[in-house]
């Protein structure tokens, strides 16, 4: 298996070549392209309550797995937002990330949805993905996407964060303590704490709807 | 102080690291990211010994100016150095110009930060400007000495203009003060200028530096707008 990441990270796509016998489980819908030596399968990936779960932490019920039948083949792998894509090798490890960051993976690694708690509900909902296992994982985001490392404490914008490591915790409050802070819309944020690293995403989809959204025609009285 | 810009193109932002006393301010918003030890408070848009009516005064000029009422300051409160990231909302660049050499003059939606050395006035523009300019009636003035950042839509490009430039309506972040516009049709008579498609531009006179954005926001709103439901009035 060989993959490119090409035209990053304004619309970034994978690029990916498998041999033949090599499969990659995609995201359903990620799928742009590939030569017609690659045959699609969906799985109930992990059987149905794993299926379910999945489905809570923002992903597919369904999980697509591409395997290359007839000799090599390419397959072109992209989200449905404009941005960066993250590859990350995890070797026995798992990762935290919001709900439709993951976008496919080659090796064994198993999704399932996390329980974020109430505090999740100003953030992408109550639930995350965790992401665990041995194999190579790509994810992405709207925007670009910048890594941090996370030493003690490090503080992100309420719904900016994409992926963090296991050893990372966060915690949701206001920036500003004071009363005047909470009166005049100051911002929620995430605190992590703990050490390891953080990718964080410098657009957010939901400020672009806040700003389209007084374009939109209003509705008149007859209507 | 150091202000990093991160990558051209869709989603530029600037990553700002400031040593121990320095403060930064921003777009109220604007923040995504900072070190833990960054002490992040909201305070009106105010100069020095302005009193409360003043704060109130810029700030309601702020408001019309397309920013929102309060900016956001940001100072490391343990005497070490600290960072904060900021990024706006639309797919584009950011853009870091130094005020000092020059006063600059930026319009309302372009204002992503500056730093604490960097005053900030509003500028009203005219009736008759502000009416048919799609900047807004109110511009954003940085004097003082420090980095102002501004964001536009798409590609930032910076002109030096000797004598004059021509800016379609829609298209202006920011300019050095000492350089005069007014709002005038494109072509020669005013058919052929709504014809053209081009309608109103800014020509501007006078020396300086002038940065345009390479798109319009406001036709992209105006394409997505009627493809979304209706809203509530």
């Amino acid at each position: 298996m060989k993959y490119d990441i090409v035209c990053a990270p304004s619309y970034s796509l994978i690029e990916m070549n498998l041999n033949e016998g090599e499969s990659v489980i995609v995201e359903p819908g990620s799928m742009a392209w590939m030569d017609t030596t690659i045959k699609p399968k969906t799985e109930m990936k992990g059987g149905f309550f794993a299926g379910i779960t999945r489905k809570f932490g923002g992903e597919s019920f369904f999980l697509n797995t591409y395997t290359a039948e007839e000799g090599s083949g390419t397959i072109g792998i992209a989200p449905g937002y404009s941005g960066d894509i993250v590859v990350r090798e995890l070797n026995n490890e798992t990762l935290y990330m919001e709900r439709g960051a993951y976008l496919c993976h080659v090796g064994n690694i198993e999704t399932s949805a996390t329980w974020e708690g109430f505090s999740g509900t100003f953030a992408e909902g109550m639930f995350g993905l965790r992401v665990s296992g041995t194999g190579l994982l790509f994810f992405g985001s709207y925007g670009d996407i910048q890594e941090v490392e996370v030493d003690g404490q490090y503080t992100v914008d309420n719904g900016y964060a994409v992926a963090w490591e296991q050893n990372l915790d966060y915690s949701i409050g206001r920036s500003g303590r004071s009363i005047r802070s909470f009166l005049f819309g100051d911002q929620l944020i995430c605190r992590f704490h703990g050490h390891g690293k953080l990718w964080v995403q410098t657009r957010s989809p939901r400020n672009l709807a806040a700003w389209v959204h007084p374009f939109r025609r209003v509705k008149s009285k007859n209507d | 102080m150091n202000v990093k810009i991160d990558t051209e193109g869709a989603f530029g932002s600037a990553l700002v690291t400031l040593e121990a006393g320095e403060k930064f301010m921003s777009e109220a918003g604007a923040m995504y990211r900072a070190s833990p030890n960054m002490e992040i408070s909201v305070e009106s848009r105010k100069k020095e010994n302005d009193g409360m009516w003043g704060a109130f005064k810029t700030g309601v000029k702020a408001m019309f100016a397309g920013e929102s009422f309060f900016i956001s300051s940001y100072t490391p409160n343990d005497g070490q150095s600290g960072e904060v990231g900021l990024a706006p909302t639309h797919q584009g660049e950011v853009s870091s110009v130094k005020v000092g050499p020059e006063i600059w003059v930026c319009s309302g939606g372009s204002y992503l930060g500056s730093s604490g050395g960097v005053d900030l006035d509003t500028q009203y523009q005219g009736l008759a400007k502000g009416m048919f300019s799609k900047e807004g009636l109110v511009f954003v003035k940085a004097s003082g000495e420090g980095d102002l950042l501004v964001n536009g839509f798409g590609r930032i490009s910076s002109v030096d203009v000797s004598g004059g430039i021509t800016i379609d309506n829609g298209h202006l972040i920011a300019f050095t003060e000492g350089l005069e516009y007014t709002i005038s049709k494109a072509g020669g008579g005013w058919i052929s200028s709504m014809m053209s498609g081009e309608g109103l531009v800014m020509k501007f006179n006078g020396n300086g530096k002038v940065l345009v954005q390479s798109h319009d926001p406001s036709r992209l709103g105006g394409v997505l707008g009627p493809l979304l439901p209706p809203r509530e009035g």
